[in-house]
C-alpha cells in the first residue's frame, strides 16, 4: 500500500521536496532512471518512469519523449528556460525541480519505495 | 489536300479564280531561250526581299481554318506549334515530279494517279518549272496535251525552304496567293512539295500527337502516385547544421508522428526515433554540416545520414561504447557519452558506415516495420 502511494507522482513531490514547473497528473510511475548522459537514457531508460537529471537543455525533452517518459525531476534547484516548460507542457512531459542533489533524491526515492 | 480536277470538268474548274503557282503560260521568246539554257528563275521566299533583311514576323496565320480549335487555350497551343514546326514537318517528300521533256498528257496521267494538282518540272534535278492543274486544262482545251512539258511549264518559280516555320510558310501562301510551293534544301535540292492541306494536316497531327503524349504522362504520373500510395511512401530531406542543438530531435519527433499515424508498434517506432535523432546530434555536434534522407514505405524505415566531413579517423574506435571526441558545449548539454552510433546500430535492423578523414561520413540505417521487437 505504501509502495503503491510512493510511485504516483504528486506524492513524490513531498518526498524529494520537489516544485512543479508543469501541470502534474495524478500517475504512476513505473520506476526510475538517472542519467545525465542523453545517448545513456535513449539505450537504457524503460518507458514511463522518472527521470532523474541536472540537464535541463530543450534536448532533455526530445529524449524523453522519444523514450515515452512519464516526468523528469530536475536536481540541486536547477529549472529548464520557460521556453522548455512551454514545450514540456505541450508534449505532455511533466517537469520537476528539487533542491537536493541528484544521490539525495535517489536515496529517497528508493527509500520512499520507487524502485 | 487538293484534288486532281477530271478533265470533263476542265470548263467548269477553269472558271475557278483559285491563283495557283506556275499558272502563267510563258509564250514571249525570252521564256523560250530560258528554257533552251536550262535556267530556272528560282526565287526563294528568303530572298523576295533583301539577302539579309529581318523580314517582320509574318502576322498569326488564320487558324480558324484549324480544325477542332474550339477553344481559346487550344487555339494558342496551334499558333505555338506554326511558329515550332518547320516547313520539312509538313511537306510531302519526296515530291512526284517529271522532267522537261515529258509530255503534259504525262503529267495529267501523274496528277490523276498521285491525286496532285501541281507537280515539278525538273532537268537533271534541277528545279526548272513547274505545272498546274490549270495548266493541263487548257492544254485540253487548246489541243497542245502531247507537247513537252518545257514549252507550256511556268518558270516563274516561288519556293519555299525547308528550314521555314509554318507560319512563314502560312504567309508565303497569303502572300502569293499559290496553291502550293516546291521545297529547296539549303543546297537548292528539291526535297518536297508543301500544300495549305498539308499545313493543315501536320498541325492535325501533332496536336493528336502532343494530347496523347499529355494524356500519357498524366497517366504515368498518377500511376507513379498510387504505387507510392499503395506501398504508403513517404521521403523527406532534412538539412542539419552543424552545432544546431536547438533544433535536434525534430526529424525524430516528425517521423514519430508519421509511424503512429500508421498505427506502427510504439517500440519498432521508438527504435526508428532514436536511430534519427543520434544521426542527427551527430551530425550537430561532429560535423560541419550534413543531410538526413528518411524514406518511409510499407515495408521499412530507411535513414541516410550524409555530412560533409571532416570525418571519422578510425571508425572501429567510434562503435566502441564510451568513446567520444565531442567537445565540451557538448559535453555540458549531455551529449558526447561516447553512445551515439552503438545506440543507432542497436536499434537498426539494417546498418552501415563508411567515412574517412578528410572526408565524410555516410550513414545508413534501416528498421523494418513488420518487425515486432522488444529491444529497448
Amino acid at each position: 500500500m505504501k509502495l503503491k502511494t510512493a510511485s504516483k507522482l504528486p506524492a513524490l513531490l513531498t518526498v524529494v521536496e520537489a516544485q512543479p514547473l508543469t501541470d502534474l497528473a495524478e500517475v504512476e510511475l513505473k520506476g526510475c532512471y538517472i542519467s545525465d548522459l542523453l545517448s545513456d537514457v535513449l539505450a537504457n531508460a524503460q518507458p514511463g518512469v522518472l527521470w532523474v537529471t541536472i540537464q535541463i537543455h530543450r534536448n532533455v525533452l526530445s529524449v524523453a519523449s522519444m523514450k515515452d517518459i512519464t516526468a523528469v525531476l530536475f536536481t540541486c534547484g536547477r529549472k529548464p528556460e520557460p521556453a522548455v516548460i512551454a514545450e514540456a507542457a505541450e508534449k505532455g512531459i511533466m517537469l520537476l525541480s528539487t533542491p537536493l542533489t541528484t544521490y539525495e533524491t535517489a536515496g529517497k526515492l528508493w527509500k520512499a519505495g520507487l524502485r | 489536300m487538293t484534288q486532281g480536277v477530271p478533265a470533263e470538268k476542265k470548263k467548269a474548274a477553269a472558271r475557278v479564280e483559285t491563283k495557283t503557282n506556275g499558272h502563267k503560260r510563258f509564250k514571249s521568246a525570252q521564256a523560250r531561250v530560258a528554257v533552251a539554257a536550262h535556267q530556272p528563275l528560282i526565287v526563294p521566299g528568303t530572298t523576295i526581299k533583301t539577302g539579309n533583311s529581318e523580314e517582320p514576323m509574318p502576322p498569326a496565320p488564320a487558324i480558324e481554318k484549324t480544325p477542332s480549335l474550339g477553344e481559346k487555350r487550344q487555339v494558342s497551343f496551334a499558333q505555338m506549334l506554326v511558329f515550332e514546326l518547320r516547313v520539312r514537318d509538313a511537306m510531302t517528300s519526296p515530291p512526284i515530279t517529271a522532267t522537261a521533256t515529258d509530255s503534259l498528257r504525262s503529267i495529267q496521267n501523274l496528277m490523276q494517279a498521285h491525286r496532285i494538282s501541281g507537280v515539278p518540272i525538273l532537268t537533271e534535278d534541277v528545279l526548272v518549272g513547274i505545272v498546274s492543274i490549270e495548266d493541263i486544262i487548257n492544254a485540253l482545251d487548246e489541243g497542245h496535251i502531247n507537247d513537252p512539258v518545257e514549252k507550256w511549264m511556268s518558270r516563274k518559280i516561288v519556293t519555299l525552304r525547308d528550314h521555314f516555320s509554318l507560319v512563314r510558310a502560312v504567309a508565303e501562301f497569303d502572300r502569293h496567293g499559290y496553291g502550293r510551293f516546291p521545297v529547296l534544301d539549303a543546297n537548292n535540292r528539291l526535297v518536297g512539295v508543301i500544300t495549305r492541306g498539308d499545313i493543315t494536316v501536320c498541325l492535325m497531327h501533332q496536336l493528336e500527337r502532343r494530347a496523347e503524349e499529355a494524356v500519357a504522362k498524366e497517366a504515368a504520373l498518377a500511376a507513379t502516385r498510387a504505387a507510392d500510395e499503395k506501398a504508403h511512401r513517404v521521403v523527406f530531406n532534412t538539412h542539419v547544421k552543424s552545432g544546431d542543438f536547438e533544433s535536434a530531435g525534430k526529424l525524430s519527433q516528425r517521423i514519430r508522428e508519421v509511424l503512429r499515424a500508421r498505427g506502427i508498434a510504439p517500440d519498432i517506432l521508438r527504435r526508428a526515433a532514436i536511430i534519427a535523432y543520434e544521426a542527427e546530434t551527430n551530425i550537430i555536434i561532429h560535423s560541419i554540416g550534413g543531410r538526413i534522407t528518411t524514406a518511409i514505405d510499407s515495408v521499412k524505415i530507411r535513414i541516410r545520414a550524409v555530412d560533409g566531413g571532416p570525418g571519422i579517423e578510425n571508425v572501429d574506435l567510434a562503435m566502441q561504447e564510451g568513446w567520444s571526441t565531442a567537445g565540451p558545449l557538448a559535453r555540458e548539454l549531455g551529449f558526447g557519452a561516447g553512445m551515439g552510433l552503438p545506440n543507432i546500430k542497436r536499434c537498426a535492423d539494417e546498418f552501415s558506415i563508411q567515412s574517412e578523414l578528410g572526408g565524410g561520413t555516410r550513414l545508413q540505417a534501416a528498421v523494418f516495420l513488420h518487425k515486432v521487437e522488444t529491444k529497448l
